[in-house]
């Protein structure tokens, strides 16, 4: 269908496949042709008219549009003619007799592609003597995004964005011809997940970032890939520093991955490396506060502590944040602290804070699936919770895949966000609100019609913890014995994945309470997780680490968890460690670091191995380098490893694929009555957010969801209300979402205000009730 | 010299109420529709159109039976009449969509027979009030008479017409700027290729736009032949054609002639030459997009090749005369005004070009022009299309950049004297 054809570019043969766009031909083969509004990702629109080229047509040369001509046999091209070149300087020439000249306060200087192509192609000088172009600059389209309008070319990279790849159409042109501005509509703001990428995309300084405004020029950044640990997508990201300080976050362009794309959270969110609620030196829990002390002092408390308590339980409560490597050693440590030295135990001691882990579908019986699957399924079917808060970026290209075909079968009742794009949303008369299949997969005939025989990309996981695993397996099993399936565990949380494979065997919190035994000794690890917070199981974890023998753990910050501790060992983050991580197709990629180790912070398998050796182990790992060779030696397929060698060979820039045994030991919860489902959102209250001053007044929204019948049923006729729970009583605006079903409230879990809401407790809501109430935010 | 009246007989017969359906039945009203059900042979009616060699009204001059031919198999299909009559200078369609709604409709209903289409549109300039109320009025009382919606002359064919109104946008009668607009985007013209109408129009469906007068042709052309169409006017410009006089002559109005005389006779004998018989200094042949002619150009004849070949168009069958005391910078400043205001705002050159250009015109003609002026508006105007040559080139996306070049070009190739009188005289010294 697509085969190789010849064309001419200034009379060069060239080779290309069949109905690519010239624009991009050329660049494959080196020929660079300026462009604004054309942008590899979105459709083109041949609007800027820059990339005009002198082609051969039976009526003679014309200018066309290089963008959207697509290759034809023997198509002749010229890029440098003189008309192509007139054109050019006339194209750069028009563009700048309204662009104000702020290049010395404009973020873009340095990076823009209006200067670099005005230098390349443009005129030497300007003749418009007449009056620019004025508006208001800039105006905050958003609490991150700001629009300075005379900047702006009219390209509409930003507008095209926002239309077919977020599905967020919230700015877009107003006005015509020379008044053309870009704007948002009135009283709605440019909240979209996705906004940071057309700051990213917009090719003159019109649409900057509050995070990154006046911070530094290009010249001055150091620049390193990294991948990205917010979900466990695992974008491709870069990050710039200057000076040591993390100043900015881009996308990469991973094919395979998130193809240039970032949600905010995972490009705005790293303030808080240099917050200075940060935690820099060790912290000693004496009397009801900490103190700092010198590792020296720490090991040695450690030390005694654990001759002291003879023979205690040691037990490790994970985070998502930790790298292959750390979760590699984690995992040594656990074996050799619970070897016959000490309680000797069948099962591992390790607990993943993630409520929403469950065994999942692992093993040679399910095909793991790939993100580029998405594009060759013929139907995607989904029942997870909310992918679009919770893996931004999977929900882009399940909506880039619907676009060009793809049939989308959704199950409620938490992605309703992705409803209006679903073919078939199954809501309250296929699943119950206890989230029960409540009919046989294979009487659902929209279901059956759509995969039986056909390639299906599922994407599993539980909606609630209180989510019986049963439902899951119905349906799993129904579309792996009739369809050609390829599995999605939708296990969201940074770097799941790479704890799953490195890690001997995991348990989830629920575990960590039931075996939690009051009598004997215990000693328990708290790593990068926060779950007194925002686990459903909090309290009662609060309760077992405080009636724990001694608590140390490895953070960034004093939080609900860590204030409990004992020890408070700083740790490193997001670009000042180097390490693999896994995201969800089994993908390893590399962290890379650039900044130091800021204050005495070190790395979590630094501190373990310290632990591990002031106990007699010799162990000595020089550096992750040496830790990647142990833990890459158990992958499956030896021809692939992510050695740190591997992963920094251009040809596998993009991660390499493999597996490893995974065993996961969870059960269900006993207990399903919940009276309100809480879920995740993508911003909300967790340390890192509220100490990233850039984004974390997005986390501050308090609202619930609900349909239009159960609104009635509480007596509501507002658009904000209060949630009453026994003592607390919050303020929140009140969404109506049709999709829910009868008698379900949706609240956020990580939010500000909801921490003491008990989802298994009776609630009430009201109506505000005077004017003041109104105000919230 | 006398008007030959096909599109205008039934209004001038009955000119207080023309646009009532019994009136248009009374006289012979909607014989061509049921001539069409009854002989019920769809290629014939387009073999019909296409021996009239009728030719496209609304500017473009295409060979319409040709743009029948090319409309795309779908079982979906669209017919689209263009009743946005912008072009300055024009107001011929508003008399038919005024006077004559039913012709319109029964031009509709035959078209819509001959390409298998049940659904038409009629897209009426926001401003033209008066006569998007006789056309909706017009509509419902063929509804009423069931020779619209289902069934209609009890062919078994259905056929719905809706009615819509414009939004003030001149870039909306350009043919995928108002399907764009009628799909509820902003009117913006789209890219051809891909988006031949014929092919990939209105919501992505194979899609027929024509011009009012166009369609208002056809009843005339089935009840009597193509081939006596054909034998009016002159070959290449077949037919009869509403011509839309103004400026400075003594009576302006719309006259209905058949095409080959000459635009002086036309001025002299419909005109009634000009006020206060000054002479004609220059004037505009076809609507404000085309290139002027002067005052020495008076014979050229109004065909559309003849235009052509003379270096402009007949487009949209509006004479413009200017008589010698024009101030033709100011006049060629309304024009780039006119094109600037209109802009879609979509490609660089049209919308920066276009405001450049009237704001270098408004210095010249208030007194601050400068002697690189008139080089500079060459240059912006090449730097729209290309070469400023006829027809012309593009670095556009659509015709309007061009168009606004049109009158400078005019300007400067025949009356550069009158722009360099406003310029400061550039001072010898030295004897250089």
């Amino acid at each position: 269908m697509s085969e190789n054809i010849k064309f001419t570019v200034n009379g060069n043969e060239l080779e290309a496949k069949s109905g690519e766009l010239l624009i991009e031909a050329c660049e494959n083969s080196g020929i660079h042709i300026p462009r604004f509004c054309w942008h590899k990702r979105l459709e083109p629109v041949g609007m800027c008219r820059m990339c005009l080229v002198e082609v051969e047509t039976p009526r003679g040369k014309a200018l066309v549009p290089s963008c959207t001509t697509e290759i034809t046999e023997d198509l002749v091209v010229e890029t440098e003619s003189e008309v192509v070149t007139k054109a050019q300087e006339g194209i750069l020439e028009f563009l700048l007799i309204n662009h104000p000249l702020d290049c010395p306060v404009c973020d873009k200087a340095g990076e823009c592609p209006l200067q670099d192509q005005t230098m390349a192609y443009g005129p030497g000088e300007s003749r418009f003597v007449e009056e620019k172009r004025h508006f208001e600059k800039p105006i905050s389209i958003s609490e991150i995004i700001l629009l300075d309008r005379e900047r702006c070319i009219l390209c509409a990279r930003c507008t095209r964005f926002s239309d077919e790849i977020s599905g967020d159409p919230l700015i877009e042109f107003i006005q015509r011809g020379n008044k053309t501005e870009v704007n948002t509509f009135p009283d709605e703001p440019f909240r979209s997940y996705f906004s940071g990428n057309t700051v990213q995309i917009c090719p003159v300084g019109a649409l900057t970032s509050t995070s990154y405004r006046f911070k530094a020029r290009p010249w001055d950044l150091k620049k390193v890939s990294s991948t990205c640990n917010c979900c466990s997508v695992g974008c491709s990201i870069e990050l710039n520093t200057s000076q040591n300080k993390m100043l900015r976050i881009l996308g990469e362009d991973n094919e395979f991955t998130n193809q240039g794309w970032l949600s905010d959270k995972g490009r705005y969110n790293f303030d808080y490396l240099h917050s200075e609620n940060r935690v820099l030196n060790i912290l000693n829990k004496s009397e009801d506060s900490f103190n700092e002390i010198s590792i020296s002092e720490a090991m040695a408390k450690i030390k005694n502590k654990i001759d002291e308590l003879d023979n205690p339980n040691v037990k490790f409560l994970l985070g998502s944040s930790s790298t292959n490597e750390e979760y590699f050693v984690i995992n040594e440590i656990g074996n050799y602290l619970n070897k016959d030295k000490f309680l000797s135990r069948d099962s591992s001691n390790i607990y993943f804070g993630d409520d929403l882990l469950f065994e999942g579908y692992f093993g040679d019986q399910y095909s793991q699936a790939k993100l580029e699957d998405l594009d060759n399924s013929e139907t995607i079917v989904v029942w997870a919770e909310d992918i679009k808060d919770n893996l931004p970026i999977l929900y882009l290209r399940i909506k880039k895949a619907v676009k060009n075909g793809s049939k989308l079968i959704v199950f409620g009742h938490t992605n309703t966000s992705i409803a209006g794009l679903a073919d078939f949303y199954f809501g309250a008369d296929i699943v119950s609100n206890k989230f029960e299949l409540i009919r046989n997969p294979n009487e659902i005939e929209d279901l059956k019609n759509n995969i039986e025989g056909k390639k299906v990309t599922v994407i599993a996981g539980k909606s609630t913890v209180f989510q019986k695993k049963e439902s899951l397996d119905k349906l799993i099993n129904f579309l792996n014995e009739k369809s050609e399936l390829q599995v999605f565990n939708a296990f969201s949380k940074g770097n799941t994945f790479g704890a799953l494979q490195n890690i001997d065997e995991v348990k989830g919190l629920n575990e960590f309470c039931n075996e939690f035994d009051t009598n004997a000794k215990n000693i328990v690890f708290t790593i990068g997780v926060n779950p007194v917070n925002s686990s459903f199981f909090g309290q009662k974890i609060k309760e077992k680490l405080i009636a724990s023998d001694f608590v140390i753990s490895l953070d960034l910050f004093v939080n609900e968890t860590t204030e409990l501790a004992d020890l408070i060992l700083p740790t490193t983050s997001l670009g000042e460690k180097e390490g693999t991580v896994t995201n969800m197709e089994m993908r390893v990629m590399k962290q890379n670091k650039i900044l130091p180790a800021p204050g005495s912070t070190l790395s979590e398998w630094e501190y373990l191995t310290s632990i591990l050796n002031v106990l007699g182990e010799d162990v000595n790992y020089k550096n992750e380098n040496e830790i990647n060779n142990y833990l890459s030696e158990k992958y499956i397929n030896q021809e692939k490893l992510p050695t740190f060698d591997n992963l920094n060979k251009p040809s596998n820039l993009f991660g390499v694929i493999n597996k490893k045994d995974i065993n996961i030991n969870i059960k269900d919860l006993e207990e399903d009555n919940f009276s309100l489902l809480m879920v995740r959102r993508l911003y909300g209250d967790s340390s890192t957010q509220i100490n990233s001053p850039s984004i974390s007044m997005l986390g501050a929204h308090k609202f619930i969801e609900l349909n239009s019948i159960t609104a009635k049923k509480y007596g509501i006729n507002s658009k904000v209300g209060n949630l009453i729970q026994g003592p607390n009583s919050i303020l929140i605006n009140i969404d109506i979402n049709e999709y829910l079903p009868d008698d379900l409230v949706i609240a956020p879990i990580n939010r500000r205000g909801f921490e003491n809401i008990d989802p298994c407790l009776d609630f009430d809501i009201t109506e505000a009730k005077n004017r003041e109430e109104l105000n919230v935010n | 010299m006398k008007e030959t009246l096909l599109l205008t007989k039934h209004m001038r017969e009955n000119p207080e109420n023309s646009h009532l359906i019994d009136v248009y039945e009374k006289n012979n009203g909607y014989s061509a529709a049921r001539k069409v059900f009854k002989e019920n042979n769809p290629g014939d009616v387009i073999e019909e159109i296409k021996t009239s060699n009728i030719r496209g009204r609304g500017g473009a001059g295409f060979p319409t039976g040709v743009k029948w031919g090319f409309l795309a198999e779908d079982e979906e299909r669209y017919l689209v009449i263009n009743a946005d009559e912008s072009e300055p200078g024009t107001f011929k369609d508003r008399i038919l969509l005024e006077r004559d709604p039913h012709q319109l409709i029964e031009g509709i209903i035959v078209t819509s027979f001959a390409s298998n289409i049940s659904k038409a549109f009629i897209y009426i300039r926001g401003e033209y009030a008066k006569p998007a109320r006789r056309v909706q009025d017009a509509v419902e009382q063929a509804y009423e008479k069931g020779y619209l919606g289902k069934n209609i002359f009890d062919s078994g064919k259905d056929l719905d017409v809706v009615v819509h109104l414009g939004a003030g946008a001149y870039i909306c009668g350009e043919e995928t700027a108002l399907l764009n607009s009628l799909e509820g985007r902003r009117g913006e013209p789209r890219l051809k290729p891909p988006y031949f109408p014929a092919v990939k129009g209105l919501y992505n469906k194979p899609t027929l736009v024509n011009n009012v007068e166009t369609i208002s042709s056809v009843p005339w052309i089935i009840n009597n032949s193509g081939k006596d169409y054909a034998k009016l006017g002159v070959e290449g410009s077949t037919g009869t054609r509403i011509f839309s006089l103004s400026g400075h002559v003594n009576t302006p109005g719309n006259f209905e002639i058949e095409m080959g005389c000459s635009f002086g006779e036309f001025i002299d004998n419909f005109g009634n030459g000009i006020k206060e018989n000054k002479s004609v200094k220059a004037y505009i042949p076809g609507g404000a997009s085309a290139p002027w002619f002067t005052g020495e150009q008076l014979d050229i004849k109004m065909t559309i090749d003849d235009v052509a070949n003379a270096g402009s168009m007949l487009g949209s069958g509006a004479v413009v005369v200017m008589d010698e005391d024009t101030n033709l910078v100011l006049a060629a400043k309304s024009i780039v005004s006119f094109f600037a205001h209109e802009s879609c705002g979509q490609c660089t050159p049209c919308r920066e070009g276009t405001t450049w250009l009237e704001m270098i015109l408004e210095r010249i003609a208030s007194g601050r022009g400068r002697t690189s002026d008139i080089d500079l508006l060459l240059d912006v105007c090449d730097n729209i299309s290309p070469g400023l040559a006829w027809p012309p080139q593009m670095t556009t996306i659509c015709p309007l950049g061009p168009s606004a070049v049109s009158p400078i070009t005019s300007l400067m190739g025949s009356f550069r004297e009158e722009v360099e009188s406003l310029l400061p005289k550039k001072v010898l010294i030295n004897n250089e």
